[in-house]
């Protein structure tokens, strides 16, 4: 006898409920065994991680800071996965609305304009979506495999802005250390409450979620757009064109990326460096997942994920636990939660030997 | 693209130099500090074995054996992007940490950003350049090392040319690039460094690339200024000498490594911590070397002639007593214009803010 997965005929309503459930309890049960090994007291451990990152208002300030750009990105991400778009690129179109953004921040940040902030939004979604622009075009136009052209693209980005940073942006009293002046304050988003760092750039954020919400529930475009990415054949019979939805699913992914590489830098950061992403390209891409595509999903997985990295420090510092173990349980925690949500679309039988 | 220089940036930056040429003191002492007192440090690569965070963490460790019961130490590692720096700095400093360190130039923004919002914590910088009421800075005077080794180097080299890799293209890497140049020099004055950066601290993966290509060119001689072992252990395997920093670096290049020049710390760490338990801490600038024993030069290779061996006692002799000084005149740039006089040197400032290569540097500062 052996266990078989086949796919269930329409995805389990109890199974999308049971499944965020089953996998914190299973990360929970890994993790106290984890930590029982480890020789730390799980409770305190899991306490550490879960629950006293957000102890403190600079705790929650962190947390959304953090969660913004991801949930964002992931917004973006989501409408081209919908399609069957897969843009492994939100990094470089992160990287280059920061670029973009940067040189207004850079060239009027020393004067008192207000639309310079604005203006270097609709820079940063510029960026993103031109830089997005290229694996659209090559993908409509010559078939390319936007996978492997939004990975490679990631890289030249982050060699353009090191070229930029080390080159002819960089600051000329900042002791060759690659990184721009520090830009005036009319190209910085205000602190949201004294002195901690989440700033009035959440509301974008917030703004977003409702478009897409918005897009995904009440537009027909979106309908098209899935039902292409789900039935790619039955769209084309039904008149759907394959290019509108590579166009929209990436720019929609640029547009979002490049804005939140432009929050990253009138936000937290100040300035551009050559690192200005900690890899939320990439995590953005585990958040839209865990939100399963949809946009009040995506808004937990940035939270989740965001606790995440901010428990992991804080084990760090609490409980001198070493980089390597905190990553492993969040790995845990995440392999738990999408390996069970692959049981809402199958369901496993037991076949028995021939 | 071309910026106007505003008046507060040019105010910024002579008060920077300017406290580095006086020494800056006097500010106000700090709240009286808590009795045990938790002392956050922050380092920018993993602690490992050997290297310039492992240095750091020796400075944690003489803390925890000098005050026992009355401090304890929280480090976390690997912190290099801004944004994870300036959380760390305040989390550190809003869990109850009475004094918080940096170990890296990488975090200047994020400490400098975080210092004026905890103004009850008392902030020590290593490599920092900017310090303030509440943020100290600590620097070592690498190019007395560097300048040593290189006159080993300058001895051994056949090719009469060395190989340097640096981290990032800053004054505090630059300098030592240029005094191990100048150091060889003395020996040979044909001697010519190839330089390349990595603009990353720590990329093991990268910095053998480096070293290899280094040896390919013909560079002998290979100095590596990062937190890794990588570029000792890379020359030895290609036979290229070594020279090694932060750590004693003999076990990764048994045959080949000439010398390191390790850094103590121990003095900082202690001494801070322990103004900070007296309630006495105040923010200062050090910057020592050779002589305040914060630069120590690990034992020469023993395939040194004992007459090389002898010149380099007598050299380092000299830098301590400050009859010797690495950058005395004349020293020419790459075009080779002079840029200090015979009979002079090169002033702390100008030291500390170097950003530009000595005549037989081969490369540029645009990494």
């Amino acid at each position: 006898m052996r266990l078989q997965f086949e796919p269930r005929p329409t995805p389990s309503l109890a199974a999308q409920v049971l499944a965020p459930i089953a996998a914190f309890a299973l990360t929970v049960v890994f993790g106290s065994i984890f930590f029982l090994v480890l020789d730390l007291d799980p409770f305190e451990t899991l306490h550490v991680f879960l629950v006293r990152p957000l102890s403190s208002a600079n705790g929650v300030s962190e947390w959304l800071l953090k969660a913004s750009p991801l949930i964002l990105i992931g917004l973006g991400l989501a409408i081209g996965f919908r399609a069957n778009v897969w843009n492994i690129g939100a990094e470089g179109m992160f990287i280059c609305g920061a670029i973009a953004a940067g040189w207004f921040a850079l060239a009027f940040g020393d004067g008192d304009h207000a639309w310079l902030l604005p203006l270097m939004a609709l820079a940063g979604i510029a960026g993103g979506m031109a830089w997005a622009s290229v694996p659209a075009f090559l993908k409509v136009r010559f078939g390319t495999n936007e996978i492997l052209v939004t990975l490679m693209l990631n890289y030249v980005a982050v060699l353009l802005l090191g070229y930029l940073v080390r080159g002819p942006w960089r600051d000329p009293f900042g002791f060759n250390f690659p990184q721009t002046a520090l830009f005036g304050p009319s190209a910085l988003f205000d602190p949201l409450v004294g002195v901690y760092r989440v700033n009035t750039s959440i509301f974008i954020t917030l703004v977003a979620v409702g478009i897409a919400w918005l897009f995904v529930q009440h537009t027909f475009t979106s309908y098209r757009m899935t039902v292409g990415g789900a039935a790619p054949a039955a769209a084309r019979f039904a008149g759907f064109r394959d290019s509108h939805s590579v166009w929209l699913g990436l720019l929609a992914g640029g547009g979002c990326a490049g804005l939140a590489g432009m929050m990253e830098v009138a936000g937290p950061l100040g300035q551009l460096t050559g690192h200005i992403s900690p890899g939320y390209g990439f995590a953005a891409i585990i958040v839209a997942f865990i939100g399963r595509l949809h946009p009040f999903g995506i808004v937990l997985g940035g939270l989740l994920l965001s606790l995440l990295y901010m428990g992991g420090e804080s084990a760090q510092i609490m409980l001198r636990l070493p980089a390597a173990l905190t990553r492993t349980f969040q790995g845990a925690l995440l392999f738990f939660l999408l390996a069970a949500d692959f049981l809402i679309y199958y369901r496993p039988r037991r076949v028995g030997r021939r | 693209m071309a910026r106007n220089i505003s008046r507060r940036e040019a105010l910024k930056y002579s008060a920077a130099t300017g406290a580095m040429a006086t020494g800056l003191a006097g500010v106000p002492r700090l709240v009286a500090a808590a009795d045990p007192l938790k002392v956050g440090i922050v380092y920018v690569s993993p602690i490992s074995e050997i290297g310039w965070t492992k240095q750091h963490s020796l400075g944690a460790e003489a803390i925890a054996d000098t005050f026992g019961e009355r401090a304890s130490i929280t480090a976390i590692d690997n912190v290099w992007d801004p944004q994870a720096g300036e959380r760390v700095f305040a989390e550190l400093a809003s869990t109850g940490h009475g004094l918080v360190f940096g170990t890296s130039f990488s975090h200047s923004t994020p400490i400098q950003k975080t210092a004026p919002r905890f103004p009850d914590v008392a902030f020590e910088h290593c490599s920092g350049l900017k310090h303030s009421r509440n943020l100290g800075t600590f620097e070592a005077k690498y190019y007395e090392g560097t300048y040593l080794a290189g006159i080993a180097g300058g001895h051994v080299t056949e090719s009469k040319k060395l190989g340097f890799i640096g981290g990032f293209p800053i004054p505090d890497i630059v300098g030592p690039g240029n005094a191990m140049l100048l150091g060889a020099q003395s020996v040979d004055p044909s001697i010519t460094c190839s330089v390349i950066f990595l603009n990353s601290w720590f990329d093991p993966a990268k910095e053998k690339e480096a070293t290899a290509a280094l040896v390919a060119q013909g560079c002998d001689v290979i100095c590596s200024m990062t937190d890794t072992a990588t570029g000792v252990q890379v020359a030895e395997q290609n036979g290229a000498w070594s020279i090694g920093y932060a750590s004693d670096m003999r076990q990764f290049g048994p045959t080949k490594n000439l010398t390191s020049f390790m850094l103590d710390w121990t003095s900082v760490y202690v001494g801070a911590a322990r103004d900070v338990l007296d309630g006495t801490w105040t923010s200062k600038v050090r910057w020592q070397g050779v002589k305040e024993g914060v630069v120590t030069m690990s034992p020469y290779n023993d395939q040194l002639p004992a007459g090389v061996i002898d010149q380099l006692t007598v050299a380092e002799a000299a830098i301590k007593d400050g009859s010797l000084h690495p950058y005395r005149g004349e020293l020419r740039d790459q075009q080779g214009n002079v840029r200090v006089a015979e009979g002079s040197r090169l002033s702390d400032p100008d030291i500390r803010g170097f950003n530009w290569f000595v005549e037989g540097m081969v490369g540029n500062l645009e990494g």
